[in-house]
Order: structure tokens, then sequence, then C-alpha cells
């Protein structure tokens, strides 16, 4: 209803966390895993299926030091609480000359949708995230970011047939999941920054929007009432109107910086269009300020966000182990007092 | 001189192959290496840092006028008088930390106004940063932080500097996306910029050096 831009009775939470936080949290609650979400208060469930999905949530559970090598053909290792890569598949340009792409109809993966599915859907929303979807797989997960920034001007032959690889995979994969019944697709790649676009605007549409649109339009054929989520960190907002362009109705996660620090204004601008989730300070804020910063910091942001409706709660990030118990605490409380519609706050 | 203008818009374009046909015929006419370095490579790359300090360039044009401006400086290496010692510096992302494409624009930027840069990569600890500024007896540290969780590691090396009674021989520059001014104050750092292009003015200011 929120994403209609009306207000149902609540603000709606999606909380999410890395792995330290994760065990912090079940210690209290006496719940682990994907049911912690629930027991928190959160109203979708996340199923991560993007080639994040190694990177972020510990899928693959490894310890420190210890490596595995990924379908996509990247070697990870873990390194300080998260699994990076060490060697990409595309150390070399030619090697996507021969490279096996991973094979988006994987039956684990599709079957993993189908039980989150048969597990949530009845009573949560269920969001399938195929992040990093594009730019960002490319850079971060296939070549390496300097070399593949250097390649987008050097070789934009090349990295368009890197792209359509990607591309190809997700819209596949996404297919399986529209079909399965989900409610929204999240795609996304990192393309901001603390001042601005990592990439100047035009290059992204030259190289990245015409996928996208491509994978849109193909979700949206397969179902017509498909939401598309994008995400991006930092401050990304020079493609929002092209995001709105190519179907785009809910944008992630809102880091509060640069353009985006103001979230009376972000709504004032593209809240007719946009639904957004996010935007809770998670540099600063979170891991270093007081609960009562934290609530005031809360109802400030819903504030700005939530009247309307269009507004999901969420910090701009993953908490991670430099946020305090206590201020996660007071920030699911003070949703919990802010929050309701019609807003009194 | 037109043609150290054209080679200063070369190295702003990031054309590093016209970068370097231009540098080595400026060369063969008998212009001095150490002007086309000044008027030539380092004006250009200064004058797209101006343009990336007000957002009106990206990072990936930083990353193309380094190279064009490192794809010069190899052509006029062997020809430059050295005029003074470069100011050394010493450069790393800190432990637990593996960020570096800001890092390494900051090592670029500093090349390219003349420090000397020792870049220890990523995943710096603490003994590591201490051991080489000892070695190289370098005038500054530099050290970047992406992640709010590794933060505090820009403090930690700082209060070991004190430990060791080395703080009093070193500046201290930081940077780092979540990395604020205030931050850089608190923990007793000397210096904070924001990007690469302000790191190297703030290095430049911190050394007392001249341009």
């Amino acid at each position: 209803m929120a994403l209609n831009h009306k207000e149902p009775d609540r603000v709606p939470q999606l909380i999410r966390w890395g792995k330290e936080v994760g065990t912090r949290l079940s210690e209290i609650f006496g719940v682990s895993g994907e049911d912690l979400g629930p027991r928190m208060g959160n109203d979708a469930i996340v199923c991560q299926v993007g080639i994040n999905a190694l990177m972020e949530m510990s899928v693959g559970d490894l310890v420190e030091g210890e490596t595995l090598t990924s379908e996509w053909g990247i070697v990870y290792q873990r390194q300080s609480g998260f699994n990076n890569p060490i060697k990409y598949p595309f150390e070399t340009k030619e090697n996507l000359d021969t490279y096996r792409w991973p094979n988006p109809h994987n039956p684990r993966r599709l079957n993993e949708i189908k039980r989150v599915m048969k597990k949530y859907h009845h009573d949560y929303v269920v969001i399938v995230d195929l992040s990093s979807s594009l730019y960002e797989a490319a850079m971060a997960h296939l070549r390496g970011m300097e070399k593949f920034i250097l390649d987008s001007y050097d070789d934009p032959e090349w990295v368009g047939r890197v792209l359509d690889g990607i591309a190809d995979y997700y819209t596949a994969l996404g297919i399986h999941a529209v079909n399965e019944g989900v409610d929204i697709i999240r795609i996304g790649d990192d393309v901001g920054t603390q001042t601005g676009m990592l990439i100047p605007p035009i290059l992204w549409r030259q190289l990245v929007k015409p996928r996208l649109q491509r994978m849109i339009q193909a979700f949206k054929k397969a179902s017509p009432q498909i939401i598309i989520l994008y995400h991006s960190c930092g401050d990304f907002s020079l493609i929002f109107n092209d995001l709105i362009e190519l179907g785009v109705t809910f944008i992630s996660t809102m880091q509060p910086t640069a353009n985006l620090k103001d979230p009376f204004g972000v709504k004032k601008k593209y809240g007719d269009k946009l639904a957004f989730k996010g935007g809770l300070d998670t540099q600063h804020l979170l891991p270093r300020g007081t609960p009562r910063q934290v609530r005031d910091a809360v109802r400030e942001l819903l504030r700005g966000y939530a009247p309307g409706g269009g507004y999901v709660f969420m910090p701009a990030h993953l908490l991670y182990q430099d946020v305090p118990t206590e201020n996660i605490w007071a920030m699911i409380e003070a949703l919990k007092d802010y929050g309701a519609y019609p807003l009194k706050i | 001189m037109g043609d150290l203008k054209l080679l200063a818009t070369l190295v702003e374009k990031g054309d590093h192959l016209g970068t370097a046909k231009l540098t080595r015929e400026l060369l063969d006419r008998g212009i001095d290496a150490n002007q086309i370095l000044l008027e030539g490579l380092q004006k250009g790359i200064l004058s797209l840092g101006e343009r990336f300090k007000c957002n009106e360039a990206f990072i990936p044009e930083v990353l193309l006028s380094a190279r064009a401006m490192k794809t010069g400086m190899e052509v006029l290496k062997p020809f430059l008088i050295p005029t003074e010692s470069k100011a050394k510096v010493v450069l790393g992302t800190v432990k637990d930390d593996l960020h570096d494409i800001g890092k390494n624009m900051v090592g670029m930027m500093l090349e390219s106004l003349g420090f000397k840069v020792i870049d220890l990569g990523v995943n710096v600890h603490e003994e590591k940063f201490l051991s080489v500024i000892r070695k190289e007896k370098a005038p500054l540290l530099a050290m970047s932080a992406l992640l709010s969780t590794t933060m505090p590691e820009l403090k930690y090396v700082i209060e070991y500097l004190k430990k060791e009674g080395m703080r009093d021989g070193i500046r201290v520059l930081v940077g780092g996306a979540p990395v604020t001014e205030k931050y850089a104050v608190d923990i007793g750092a000397d210096g904070y910029a924001p990007d690469a292009v302000r790191a190297a003015e703030k290095a430049t200011e911190l050394l007392g050096v001249k341009r």
C-alpha cells in the first residue's frame, strides 16, 4: 500500500544486518537466521540471488582467510567480515571470448525462491534481489574497478559485451522470479559516491541504461504488476529521472549525502513518482550517536519521507558491527512510536 | 606557449597517447623538460582537479588524466633535472579495509605534484605504517578508510605513533568516504581532505612545500 503512495496503518519496516549484528540480535530474541527479520518487525523478506549474495550475506560460510570460487569463476577470500574478490574472471579481456556464463536456470537457486515464497508470501512482501546487476557486477566482481572504468573509455565495445552477458543472465533469472509471483525485483549498482555519481551520467546512459531497459521490459512483460526497486549507495540522484523513465517506481538506499541529505527536498522533487526506502545514516549516527539522537533522527526522517505513504523505513545500509545494540533498539522503538499513520510528528 | 597549452588540454581530456606524442615532440624541439612538466602536464591535471572539486568532472576522468600525466612523465623522466629532493609520503588504506581507488587517486595526484609516494596498498597494519615511516624518514602519512567499521584504525595508528614517540616528526592526513573534518580533528590528525585533489593540496600545505 505504501508503494502506491497511500498511507497504510504504519510505515513499513525492512531492517537488514551483517553477520555479527545478526548473532547479537539472535542472542536477544532467541531466533536466528531468516526468521530474525520478521521477529524484529520487518514487513518484507529479501531473497538475495544476485552476484552480491556471496560477498555480503555470508552465503557459503567462510572463516577468515578461507577462499571459495563462485559459479561466475570469481575467487573470493574472507577478509574482515566480507568475502572479497581476489581473482577476477576477466583478468585479461580476452577471457571473455571463452567465458562460460553461469546458468540462470540453476534449479537450486529457483528452488530457494520457491521455498521463500511458500514460507513467507502469505504474510510478508517478498523481494528478490538481483544486485549487483550491471556496472557494479562487472567492475567489482568480474574485472576490477579501475580497469573496468578505464575500459569503459578505451574499449566500450568490450564493456558492452560484458554488460550484455550480465543482462542476459539476470533477465532470465528475474523472469523466473517474476513467474514465481514475487512482489518486487530489486536491481542495482553502486554508481553513487559521497559527493555525486561515480561515473558520469552520460557514460551510464550510454553503457548501462539500454541494458537496464531491456531487463525491466522483460520483467514487466512477464508481469505488468511487478514492482521494480533500484538500489545504489551514495548520491545517484542525477539518474533518478532516467530510472523513472525506465519504469522504476521504488528507490533504495537514500544514503543521506550530497543531494540526498534532505528528505523533505527529495520527497518534494520526486515523491509523486518514486517511493523510497532507506535514509537513516549508518556512517556516523548509528555507530557513534546516542540513542536519543537516533530517535530524533528517525522522527525527522519520517517527517520528510513518510507523509502520503511512499516510504519504507530502513537504515541507509545494512547494520554492521560498529552499531551498538542500544542504537538498534532505539531505532526500532522510535519507528513504533513515530511511524503510525496518520502521522503525529 | 600554444603547444604547452595544448599539452595541458590533452592531459585534462585524458588522452594519454596524444600526451606522450606531444611531450616527445616538445622535447625534440628543445623545450625544457621541467617547463613541459609544470606548464603542460601539471597544469592539465590541476585543471581537471578544479573541475572534479566542483563535481563537474567525475572519477573516471581523474583516472584518465592521471594516466595521461603518468605517460607524459615517463617520456620526460630521463630529461628531468631534479630541482629539489621530493618530499616522501607514506600512503595506505588501513587494516581490514581493502578499498583502494580513492587512495590510488590520492597517490596519482601527489605524484603529479612531485611528491615521492610510497604506497603500501590496502589492509595496512599499524606496525607496517610505522616501520616504513621510520625506514623512509617520511614527513607525511596519508591514510584512507572507506568503511565506518575501519575508520577507528585511523585513530589507532595516530595513537601508535604517539606511543612510539614518532608523532611529532610526521604530519598525518586522513580521508575516505565516512571520514569528516570533525572526525579528523577528534582523532588528532593534522589534516583531512574529501577527495584526491584536495588531498594533494592539503599535503602541499602541511609540508609547506612550494610548487
